[in-house]
């Protein structure tokens, strides 16, 4: 058994290409699962949607993602309803599969973050505003939103890495994104020393990336706090 | 659909037996890495917080699932190289799926526990370990009678969240081949046409396992926040 180094150095640009599909899951299914979480979000605080948003987020949070994505791209194609409804088109697809199984399950834990959130916003903030006579419109744009973010951003980069790691379950929907490259290479290979830990070291890289950036955002929204 | 189900209960029972198994196997682990770990991090050894700290960031920062190939397809060729030196003759030797992933899966979330387990020991009061030392107690029986005692109870609600993780990255080691509820669920789904109803199976057992988890660690939560209920 010997580590095969230039065998590593071969296969990286091989897996680099397979960043492009990891990439666009992510970017996807980060912009869905925020509109999912503040749908969500929204409907938890209504009278009558309330109940289906709290079973939506029970059961993709209690639940696995390989499960979820099973459920989409073998199991919903299993209705006639599906197959002739004018979403077929993508749906067919195993990118939009991930996507939406990806978006779906993030936008779950991040409505839960959001809750967090709103939770830790003061009662009496709300009747400070009710004092000064602000709209309902601008208590969330001006008080509201802006602590909640600030509250949130921690967990939400967490998040933005747990999803970025979930991408990788690509590739039992038949998509290449770098961890199905690096199946694929050490199909043909049978080194998995080598190939898996290249791949590795790209999430690890990514990873850093996403915790740079929040970490750069967390400074920024905490400025009024530094002297 | 309810026939069909029925049909496939028997292998959705053991499926789902498998999975305790693997999840009971995966728990004492992953509480072992992370205490490891987390004695690790806060040790005085320099070699040893490093080690521990590449453990952490390495594991918590590639996906689970890479982690699961890479042990499972290493392990093999690892092990048939240590068989051949020993016995020349022997031609392949491998992990059960089940090992390789109670393995990797406990290595993933212990690096998670590591965390929690540390912070949680940061939260005993020093005075404590101290006062300890002064009655003569050995060291093991300080770890043992006045920081365990006094962590798990700050680090119950994080690793609850962990035991949840654990539950749901089970379902990854069907991928690998172990036949569990997935793996019936792929063989079920195949012969009777019906995927949907057969993973919404899966998902709704995986459901029930969650909850209970939930439900546990929230009793326990409890139990260890006992005395102060008292003082109250």
């Amino acid at each position: 058994m010997s580590f095969d180094i230039p065998l590593m150095a071969l296969s990286f640009p091989r897996l680099l290409e397979g960043l492009r599909m990891t990439l666009s899951l992510l970017a996807v299914s980060l912009v869905f699962g925020l509109l999912i979480a503040l749908a969500t979000s929204f409907a938890r605080n209504t009278r009558w949607l309330s109940w289906p948003a709290e079973a939506y987020v029970y059961f993709f949070r209690g639940t696995p993602l390989l499960v979820q994505l099973f459920m989409i791209y073998f199991g919903l194609p299993q209705s006639e309803f599906i197959r002739t409804s004018p979403l077929w088109p993508l749906l067919r697809e195993p990118f939009w599969c991930m996507c939406l199984a990806l978006s779906l399950n993030n936008g779950a834990y991040v409505a839960e973050i959001i809750r967090g959130g709103l939770l830790g916003v003061g009662k009496g903030l709300k009747e400070a505003c009710w004092a000064l006579g602000l709209s309902r419109f601008h208590r969330l744009r001006f008080v509201t939103a802006p602590i909640v973010l600030r509250l949130c951003l921690p967990a939400y980069g967490n998040e933005i890495v747990s999803l970025l790691k979930s991408t990788a379950l690509a590739s039992t929907v038949t998509l290449l994104d770098v961890t199905g490259i690096a199946r694929t290479i050490v199909a043909e290979t049978f080194s998995p020393y080598e190939i898996f830990i290249s791949a590795a070291l790209i999430y690890l890289v990514l990873t850093f990336l996403v915790q740079t950036i929040v970490a750069h955002f967390e400074i920024r929204l905490n400025r009024h706090a530094q002297r | 659909m309810l026939e069909e189900l029925w049909r496939w209960s028997g292998p959705f029972l053991q499926g789902s037996l498998v999975i305790l198994l693997v999840f009971l196997v995966s728990l004492v682990l992953t509480v072992i890495w992370g205490l490891i770990g987390a004695s690790a991090k806060l040790s005085n050894n320099r070699v040893a917080r490093g080690a521990a700290n590449a453990y952490t960031v390495i594991f918590r920062g590639t996906p689970e699932f890479l982690v699961l190939l890479l042990l499972y397809f290493g392990s093999a060729i690892t092990l048939t190289a240590l068989a051949k030196l020993l016995w020349p003759e022997t031609r392949f030797v491998d992990l059960s799926p089940f090992w390789a992933g109670s393995i990797a899966i406990s290595l993933i979330v212990g690096a998670a526990a590591t965390e929690t387990f540390r912070g949680a020991f940061l939260g005993v009061d020093q005075g404590q370990v101290e006062a300890g030392r002064a009655l003569g107690l050995r060291r093991f029986q300080v770890f043992m009678l006045i920081r365990l005692p006094q962590m798990w109870r700050l680090a119950l609600p994080s690793f609850g969240n962990h035991l949840n993780s654990l539950v749901k990255d089970t379902a990854l080691i069907s991928v690998i081949g172990l036949q569990e509820i997935m793996f019936t669920a792929d063989m079920a789904a195949s012969t009777n046409s019906m995927p949907f109803a057969m993973y919404f199976t899966v998902a709704l057992i995986y459901l029930a396992f969650t909850t209970v988890v939930t439900a546990v660690i929230r009793r326990l939560e409890r139990r260890a926040n006992h005395f102060m209920l008292a003082a109250r």
